[in-house]
């Protein structure tokens, strides 16, 4: 071992010297792979399996401007030759197209800083695994490995050795360690630890016997913990070194250290580089406390990510390569290729679309909606930009508050007739024809998407006719009837009904709010529309405001068995698409606040912790999966109307940029057709 | 020391309608459904924590807003004056001075730039034009002052935006280019802002332009038929020393007393162009605020930093006119 690092450290310098065109391992990409036989996952290679695959020695090269990046990073001391920066063990990745050139900056339009962000997030983001392209096969990224024990309540992970965060300190598994123990279930951090770091409702145990190992104990089965770390925007690390100075439960002085750097405590200081949120758009010191930067030692916490943040204002963010990232390509350049990342902030989706159309994003699919299509696919030319249209995975779904404070509307809203007569005023043939250009798949919600063989059709279809006379006579039996005699339909104590329909473009599109508006309106429930921000509109929909939920929503199976968000109250987390916010209250609260669920919401919360724990595909696994189906579909908490293609935008000067499976967030995003070894030439 | 007191009554009353904005801004804040407490705490349920009425109640003592509502708006009127402080937006939960930061002047100083632009232009233009017998000339003033105040400005701005996108490949928009985004002020930015920030001049200053363009005309119109004009005329006062003199004098009078109402007609137009050239300043901001995000704290200071601005450019244009004019300081004093 230590004989072929030596080795690999000569080969490495003398290429430096000569140039990386004397790699003597063939550039093996995805179009092309050079007779050199797939590894165990497919796109990549772990370093000995590559050159035992092509009976070669890897050198590598980095990026010529990485120095001048470096220098960018506050904090960062001057850098260490290549060999020292990545692990013994990098991740060689195959390009898909062609060996990359480094250089330029990556252009991307977000709404705000926390708020249709999550698209970019992806493009530097990176996790223990990762789904491939396949969206089927899990394959290594920062772990380059891992094992189940047989009944799936161990998951052993086995990290690269000598991998270095963004500053150059080590990566160990006590980072994993110190993410679960100290930060994921630490009250003075989280108050509730995230559904997704329990089982069944019971936190792991992280055990670490050596600097690479990191074994989760789970209390019950879950086999989904493993795609859990494929799909979250949550990453199972964080920089223990830096994070943990401020820790009282890791650093004796950590608040004396953080008091000193003028934090009222070392919470604060966590509170500042770590937003106390998985979520990794959360301001830095740079927008929350930009006064006392001269004092900090740093202006965000380290990464593992492919760019390091340098900049942010409310106006746009700044990165740089991360000149410690872990992986190289098949002729052993350094990723990634792109030199500089450059997010603008731009709230207003028409703007975004003229900025699009204009060519002045390098890569966008968040947010777009099947309704820009022609607009986009109309300007590919000229824009030199492609549009991919994609089929989602989530929908368009409507929700009524079935815990408004308003008891009136609660009644109203909380009968299962008023809900239905809702979703079949819909006429869902006209909205997909006039807003989905007759793309669309009409469907109800049922909370898996696509269906698993589980599902049986009937539910697919629930709910889902055109019958405003029908729609009509149920409103009429709920007693929402118009008493005034103003042409619209009353609440059942005489007090006018207005739906207020509130929506932000990110979670659905304008045009489908209208029309939905009109149909609703047809059967006599007046109903206004406005567009809000998306901050605004998750603001007053967790904050229990609004009378109609409207977002996007829906999600794999295979996700769903490592996340029951969907499945409890208020079905889903902040950002995306919520409903009965006091139920929440209820179950959070063991019954001592909030609006006690009907039954079958407390069928589903069990149904979900014990389907998760159930092997899949067995019988009761599918018994199991068909009851939440049911359930929630034949409840209609959520509305669906279709399942429809969204466009993907691309500037033709991004280079090794495959064809997306779906555009959709549950992936998250580009994460599995990776952003890292993407290039630009223009 | 009579010009001293008349400088003191007026600085007097200036701060009196501040303070009486503040309550009019404040109070309307208040009207806005749902407060800083609730969203606030919907916020922290992202962290997971389980919120419940007392949560909320304990977040409202935190923030004061169990407080009477004079009690807060002297508060909140007192952090303004004395310390400079908006407090924090409750929707991005950042401070709102550092939100604003240079966002306020420059939007100031583009309504302003407007503003003067349109003076420099409309005072000579209007006088001139007023004397003048030429129909070419009247008539191509008067399509131009016409289109600009028939023109909406939004529609201005996107037939600009448009030609520009179509003839050159750029939109024209935002305020600054990429590298100078973040970067501290310097005559390089400024340079830069200036390459962008001309539309904005330009669309607001058109039709301020064409508004004032046809006040001048027609106060000067009005004035220079008087007797006392044909008088110095029959003196043997002729030509412009003729104009400047004697009508014009009388008729700039009322043109700088609504300097003030000019800048926050400019004002009031400036979010929409702002919006649609994807300004990122104060007013882009002020509309956000408003119409989309319900952030009530960051629409207050917005509107009540514009109020202030324009309550100073009316003491600043009272003193001017007390200074020209000795009968406005008389006036007052009675």
């Amino acid at each position: 071992m230590t004989l072929k690092r030596t080795l690999t450290l000569g080969v490495a310098s003398f290429t430096l010297m000569a140039g990386a065109a004397f790699a003597n391992c063939p550039a093996v990409t995805v179009a092309d792979p050079m007779g050199v036989p797939p590894g165990a996952f497919p796109q990549q290679y772990e370093l000995s399996e590559f050159q035992s695959a092509a009976n070669c020695t890897l050198a590598f090269a980095e990026n010529p401007a990485i120095a001048e990046l470096n220098g960018r990073i506050k904090g960062n001391p001057d850098l260490p030759p290549l060999a020292e920066r990545l692990p013994e063990e990098p991740l060689v990745v195959a390009p898909y197209d062609a060996i990359g050139t480094y250089g330029g900056t990556l252009h991307a339009l977000s709404n705000a800083p926390e708020a249709g962000t999550s698209d970019f997030l992806s493009v530097r983001h990176v996790n223990l695994v990762r789904y491939s392209d396949d969206l089927q096969t899990i394959v290594p990224n920062v772990a380059k490995g891992w094992e189940w024990n047989d009944d799936y309540t161990e998951l052993t992970f086995f990290l690269r050795k000598g991998h270095k965060w963004s500053d150059g300190a080590p990566f160990t598994a006590a980072d994993v360690k110190f993410w679960y123990d100290n930060l994921a279930l630490d009250p003075n951090i989280n108050e509730k630890p995230k559904d997704y770091v329990t089982v069944a409702g019971q936190p792991m145990t992280v055990e670490t016997p050596d600097e690479t190992t990191v074994v989760f104990k789970l209390p019950a089965p879950k086999p989904g913990l493993l795609t859990h770390f494929a799909t979250h925007f949550g990453q199972g690390f964080q920089p223990k070194h830096f994070l943990g100075q401020f820790h009282p439960a890791i650093s004796a002085d950590a608040d004396a250290y953080a008091q000193s750097l003028g934090f009222d405590n070392g919470y604060a200081a966590i509170m500042a580089y770590y937003g106390n949120s998985d979520w990794t758009d959360t301001g830095t010191p740079m927008l929350n406390r930009p006064d006392s930067l001269d004092v900090l030692p740093k202006n965000a916490m380290p990464t593992l990510e492919s760019h390091f943040i340098i900049s942010e204002t409310t106006e746009g963010r700044r990165f740089v390569a991360n000149p410690y990232f872990f992986m190289v390509d098949t002729a052993g350049n350094q990723l990634p290729y792109i030199n500089e990342l450059d997010e603008l902030f731009a709230n207003d989706q028409e703007v975004r679309l003229l900025k699009l159309v204009n060519g002045e994003a390098d890569y966008k699919t968040q947010s777009l909606q099947i309704a820009d299509a022609p607009l986009l696919l109309d300007g590919q030319e000229k824009g030199d930009y492609t549009i991919q249209l994609k089929p989602k995975i989530s929908m368009h779904t409507v929700s009524f508050n079935v815990t408004s404070e308003d008891e009136g509307k609660r009644a109203v809203f909380g009968d299962l007739r008023f809900r239905k007569a809702m979703s079949v005023a819909i006429n869902r043939q006209e909205l997909n024809d006039v807003a989905y250009f007759g793309l669309g798949q009409i469907q109800q919600y049922i909370g898996f998407s696509p269906a698993p063989e589980f599902v049986d059709p009937k539910w697919l279809t629930y709910a889902t006719e055109y019958d405003p006379e029908g729609a009509k006579a149920m409103l009429d039996e709920v007693g929402v009837v118009d008493a005034n005699g103003d042409g619209f339909r009353d609440l059942p104590d005489g007090r006018p009904l207005v739906l207020n329909l509130q929506f932000a473009t990110q979670g659905i599109a304008g045009q489908v709010v209208e029309l939905i508006g009109q149909y609703w309106k047809d059967v006599g429930i007046n109903t206004t529309v406005k567009e809000v921000t998306p901050d605004e509109y998750r603001s007053a929909q967790s904050s229990n405001q609004l009378d109609v939920g409207l977002w996007e929503k829906g999600q794999p199976l295979g996700i769903i068995l490592g996340n029951n968000e969907l499945w409890v109250p208020p079905f889903e987390n902040y950002f995306a698409h919520r409903v009965g916010m006091k139920w929440a209250e209820w179950v959070d609260s063991n019954g001592s606040a909030g609006i006690e669920p009907p039954d079958y919401v407390k069928s589903l919360i069990a149904d979900i912790n014990a389907f998760q724990s159930t092997p899949s595909g067995t019988p009761e696994f599918n018994e199991i999966g068909a009851r939440l189906v049911q359930n929630m579909t034949e409840n209609l908490l959520f509305i669906g109307t279709a399942i429809t293609p969204d466009p993907i935008y691309r500037r033709n000067a991004v280079k090794n940029f495959p064809e997306f499976k779906t555009a959709s967030y549950e992936y998250y995003r580009t994460y599995p057709y990776r952003a890292h070894q993407w290039f630009l030439s223009e | 020391m009579q010009f001293l007191q008349f400088a003191l009554t007026r600085a007097f009353m200036a701060l009196v309608t501040l303070l009486t904005v503040s309550l009019i801004v404040f109070t309307l804040m208040e009207l806005v459904p749902g407060s800083c407490a609730e969203r606030y705490l919907a916020f922290k349920n992202t962290q997971g924590s389980q919120i419940t009425i007392e949560d909320i109640e304990a977040e409202e003592r935190r923030l004061g807003l169990d407080r009477p509502f004079v009690e807060r708006w002297v508060g909140w009127v007192g952090n303004v004056f004395i310390r400079g402080e908006f407090g924090d937006s409750c929707i991005l939960r950042l401070d709102i001075n550092q939100l604003l930061a240079d966002k306020f002047w420059i939007s100031l100083g583009i309504c302003m730039a407007a503003l003067i632009l349109s003076y420099a232009i409309a005072v000579p233009i209007g006088i001139i034009s007023a004397k003048s017998t030429n129909a070419w000339t009247n008539n191509s003033l008067r399509l131009v002052s016409y289109l600009g105040l028939a023109l909406p400005n939004f529609l201005l701005a996107l037939i600009i935006m448009l030609f520009s996108t179509v003839m050159f490949g750029d939109s024209l928009t935002g305020l600054f280019s990429n590298e100078y985004r973040d970067a501290p002020w310097s005559w390089e930015k400024f340079q830069d802002f200036l390459s962008r920030a001309w539309l904005p001049i330009f669309i607001l200053g058109w039709s301020a332009t064409a508004f004032a363009l046809q006040t001048v005309r027609a106060l000067m119109l009005d004035e220079i038929g008087k007797l006392y004009v044909t008088a110095a005329a029959a003196r043997g006062v002729t030509g412009a020393r003729l104009l400047w003199r004697y009508p014009a004098r009388h008729a700039l009078g009322p043109v700088i007393n609504s300097l003030g109402f000019d800048l926050n007609r400019i004002f009031n137009e400036l979010p929409i162009v702002a919006l649609i050239l994807t300004l990122t300043e104060a007013g882009a901001l002020l509309f956000e605020s408003l119409a989309r995000s319900n952030d009530q704290q960051l629409a207050g200071a917005i509107i009540f930093l514009l109020t202030a601005s324009i309550v100073l450019l009316n003491f600043v244009t009272d003193i001017l006119l007390a200074v020209l004019d000795p009968r406005v300081r008389r006036g007052l004093m009675g």
